[in-house]
């Protein structure tokens, strides 16, 4: 076998394997220089294939800022990110759900392709760094093959939808949501609602009120679990939460949806955020900005009178066979364990195993420092999950990884297995398992080192963890390199984020405390922004303000209530007791970060990609007519007559369906239905006309559309391919002609 | 076999010495003197993680690191893009950036010491594609892989133990029956 393609095709969902080779044709065409460079960022960013930083070519190596001579040349894979460079990729793990073949793989790929460390991150996802972009096709290709996908893991699209790690086997849940995110996602991947929204959109689900696991509070669309009176399921569903520089709580729609009902509000919703939500102004283009803008109950309106005018599908409904079928089949009895004499045992277990609504089953977690791990500790983790619990493992959002299912009286033996490949760090979920997004390690936006600091703080908090108060062990942190919150700082006790002050001639990174957050109750009170602390100061103020909080709290009183007394002005003198900076002369590590010797600073910011670009619905059809006229020019290269005569035909109907959708958004696939709207819309009434042949050009598709008993052979393959792409440019003119003359446009049926 | 992602690892002797945090600022530096070969970008410290990578190098052609993996610290060096030659040469390519690193790294204060007596090398292939974990590759392998060795240190000289985790990517690692200067292997990886 000479391809990951031939090997894999088998084993491929064949609707996957198309996609990923018009990806693979993309790249292709990019290279040639007939993709735009906006365009093909979007793109890549849909296939989860991402920017990093000096991905512009360019790096301050602490002495001056150089020039990263790539051998590409000018050859760009965004307006301004060059093709050599490496970047991230961003696999979508729904609900963090992962079986021992998929950790292989994804062990394989980090190996392979980035640098042999996955790393977890907030959203349940996995992340692998340094990925050259002409590995990403194969990259995709082996994903799909054991049932994952980076689609639409990036861009502005509904991104990975994530869901409680512990959901069905939770104490406090109402019912297990697995099935309901597994639904959700498949039915919003790829949806053609949800391919024209101006930014990001991000669901969560969770099985109770009162827990954190989902962070409902943050999210574009959250659903929590509940019954209604006649005990019938369906969800509490939230809008238009999210972090970033301003967070927003999301807001209430409806305290009961049926379960019937979950996938067209989720429709409806998106349809509403792509048609009135903002698309020029990138900062302000989440949908918290809409509901805030409207309010809950304007919003609720809309998107209710959107569902109305919904065409029934029946993938709404289809699933719920799926859910009264779905379960997991722990593959051992639950045994029960009693305490032990192993005081190192007992110390994790106290930290690191939930016990299980099913009596004699535990989860137990293993604490992932910054939500890394290796390769090789993936593949002997799949291991030690077929052994111990049938291969049931999630990510969570605090970038740990969990087993479920474990009898209760493995777990002494599990701990061992854990202990051996080094990740039976106890502490989880307390003041010693910092979360951190990648800051300025790999980021373009990141101002200070988020994974620096969480490293230093993470490395003394280990060597004390075992005398600390127990109040201050279960405390929060948790770091991101700017505003923009992917560490979810707004949800820590003690939360921080990088930003820069300039000093004595330079420039200092420091750290913008947010303290007091509530994560309870799916994280209902962000923290309050105090002040910034020069980042080499910050482990220092830990220490101080959580001694201050011991010695300082009245009776019952929690970390969140105690900030909240003290307020900005209690706080003020244990910040100004850490906000100096000496001079450089006196002590210059204040002028580096945290694990990064260069001299800080601050001309590595790049232009970051978590906002995409706006691009309409049309540029990529466009795109598409134009791959699969490529697609059909590589048939006739191939001598493939008939193929590459249906595959130009093919493009010539993409690209009228692209301008049959400014009339009518829900056209149908169907060849017929699209030629005859394109007939009436465009054709008949002059617009497609080109001012020096007329209709010419329309005729092509008409023709071809028109015969019945097509004669394959290269000759006419080869003018049909011809005609194509005259009828291609002649729809791009078209498209021009109506952007500079709106009062041609069609209006929105 | 068309391999081009190949890896070679050179155990280090006192590696348990080394502060891997202290070599962050080491390969900063060698970024700035543009110290090893090849176009070198970013310095990654994974040293928070167990037996992982260590600090890394990330280069275009290749990444370099101070590894910790398998519980054994060392140089390695990995290729990520086509290499010029024949099988021999690349590996040759591979090995001889990874002994010019530890050459580089001994003469570093902040590397604690560390020595490279050049009698253990491990050699990956990072392509599960080609050069999957299996006999067959071992066939195809194995003669180019004993030839470059026989050049580096005598015919018969060092023992060889394949990796046996079919899943682990393809690996031969290489003992010496007694040390040998790197510039010595230097000298014979050129010749």
């Amino acid at each position: 076998m000479t391809s990951w393609r031939e090997r894999l095709v088998d084993r491929t969902d064949p609707e996957l394997t198309r996609e990923i080779d018009a990806y693979e044709q993309q790249l292709e065409l990019k290279k040639q220089g007939k993709v735009e460079a906006n365009l093909f960022q979007e793109t890549r960013l849909r296939r989860g294939v991402y920017g990093q930083r000096y991905d512009n070519g360019l790096r301050h190596d602490g002495i001056a800022q150089r020039t990263l001579p790539f051998p590409c040349g000018d050859l760009k894979k965004g307006p301004e990110t060059v093709w050599d460079a490496p970047g991230m990729s961003r696999i979508k793990i729904p609900f963090g759900g992962l079986n021992p073949e998929q950790m292989e793989l994804l062990a394989d790929l980090a190996e392979e392709y980035s640098d042999a460390i996955l790393h977890v991150t907030t959203r349940q996802d996995i992340q692998l760094h340094y990925v050259h972009i002409e590995n990403t096709p194969d990259m995709m290709r082996r994903l799909a093959a054991v049932g994952i996908t980076t689609r639409e893991a990036c861009g502005n699209s509904v991104r990975n939808v994530t869901g409680c790690h512990k959901a069905g086997c939770c104490m406090s849940e109402t019912f297990d949501v697995t099935p309901y995110a597994a639904a959700a996602m498949r039915f919003l991947l790829g949806h053609r609602d949800t391919q024209d929204m101006g930014r990001k959109f991000k669901v969560t689900f969770s099985g109770c009120a009162g827990e954190a696991c989902g962070l409902t509070s943050l999210h574009d669309l959250g659903y929590i679990a509940k019954l209604n009176e006649q005990g019938e399921r369906g969800f509490a569903v939230y809008v238009g939460g999210g972090l970033g520089p301003v967070p927003y709580q999301a807001k209430l729609f409806s305290d009961f949806v049926p379960e019937s009902e979950i996938l067209p509000l989720a429709q409806a919703v998106c349809r509403v955020f792509a048609r009135y939500g903002e698309k020029k102004n990138r900062g302000r283009a989440r949908m918290k900005f809409l509901v805030h803008k409207w309010g809950i109950e304007e919003f609720r309106a809309e998107v209710l009178k959107e569902r109305e005018q919904l065409t029934p599908d029946p993938a709404w409904t289809a699933y719920l066979d799926e859910v009264a079928a779905y379960g997991e089949q722990p593959p051992r009895p639950g045994a029960p364990l009693g305490a032990t004499d192993d005081a190192e045992f007992e110390a994790w277990r106290a930290t690191n195993v939930y016990r299980q609504r099913q009596e004699g089953y535990a989860i137990a977690m293993a604490t992932l420092p910054l939500g890394d791990l290796t390769s090789w500790q993936m593949r002997q983790l799949a291991d030690i999950a077929r052994k111990f619990n049938g291969g049931y493992v999630r990510t969570t959002v605090d970038q740990n990884i969990v087993l479920r299912w474990v009898p209760e009286a493995d777990l002494p033996a599990l701990y061992q297995a854990f202990k051996a490949i080094g990740i039976a760090r106890p502490g989880a979920g307390t003041i010693a398992d910092v979360t951190s997004c990648p800051g300025t390690d790999t980021c373009k936006l990141g101002i200070a080192s988020s994974r620096g600091l969480a490293a230093e703080l993470t490395e003394r908090l280990d060597a004390k963890f075992g005398t600390l108060d127990p109040r201050v062990k279960e405390l929060q942190i948790k770091v991101s390199g700017c505003f923009n919150s992917c560490g979810q700082h707004h949800l820590a006790d003690l939360g921080f984020y990088g930003v820069s002050r300039k000093m004595d001639g330079a420039t200092v990174p420091h750290f913008r405390a947010v303290l007091g957050a509530r994560r309870e109750n799916n994280a209902h009170e962000y923290g309050q922004t105090i002040g910034a602390i020069p980042s080499k100061r910050v482990p220092d103020f830990v220490e101080r303000l959580t001694g201050l909080y011991l010695d300082q709290r009245e009776e019952g009183e929690s970390f969140p209530d105690y900030i909240g007394r003290l307020g900005k002005k209690g706080l003020k003198p244990v910040l100004d007791e850490f906000s100096e900076v000496p001079p450089r002369l006196v002590d210059s590590s204040f002028y580096s970060d945290w694990r990064d010797a260069r001299e800080f600073n601050i001309s590595d910011i790049g232009t970051g990609e978590c906002a995409g670009a706006v691009v309409s619905r049309i540029d990529f059809d466009l795109q598409e007519a134009e791959r699969l006229h490529y697609e059909g020019q590589i048939a006739l290269e191939s001598k493939e007559y008939q193929k590459a005569d249906d595959t130009a035909y093919l493009a010539m109907v993409e690209a009228a369906k692209a301008l049959v959708r400014l009339r009518e958004p829900n056209i149908s696939d169907d060849p017929d239905a699209i030629v005859a709207k394109f007939r009436s819309e465009f054709h008949d009434t002059g617009l497609f006309h080109n001012k020096f042949v007329g209709g010419n050009f329309a005729m092509h598709l008409f023709r071809r559309h028109e015969d019945k008993a097509r004669r394959y052979d290269e000759d006419n393959a080869r003018h049909l391919l011809e005609e194509a792409q005259l009828f291609i440019e002649a729809a791009y003119d078209c498209q021009a002609r109506l952007s500079e003359q709106p009062q041609l446009q069609p209006s929105l049926a | 076999m068309n391999l081009h992602k190949i890896g070679v690892k050179v155990l280090a002797q006192n590696g348990d010495s080394v502060d891997l945090v202290e070599l962050i600022p080491v390969f900063h530096r060698w970024i700035q003197t543009a110290a090893v070969e090849d176009l070198l970008i970013d310095v990654a410290d994974y040293s928070h993680v167990h037996q992982g990578p260590g600090v890394m190098i990330i280069a275009h052609e290749g990444d370099y690191a101070f590894d910790e993996s398998r519980g054994r610290r060392g140089i390695v060096y990995y290729s990520k893009h086509a290499l010029g030659g024949e099988l021999a040469d690349r590996l040759a390519i591979v090995t001889r950036k990874a002994l010019k690193a530890c050459q580089r790294l001994s003469a570093e204060r902040e590397a604690g010491g560390v020595s490279f007596p050049g009698n253990e090398l491990e050699i990956f292939a990072n392509d599960r594609l080609l050069a999957p974990n299996t006999d067959e590759t071992h066939e195809t392998l194995a003669p180019v892989i004993t030839a470059f060795l026989d050049k580096l240190y005598g015919e018969g000289a060092y023992e060889i133990e394949r990796e046996n985790d079919p899943r682990e990517r393809y690996a031969l690692r290489v003992r010496a029956s007694a040390p040998i200067e790197i510039d010595t292997l230097l000298e014979r990886v050129a010749a």
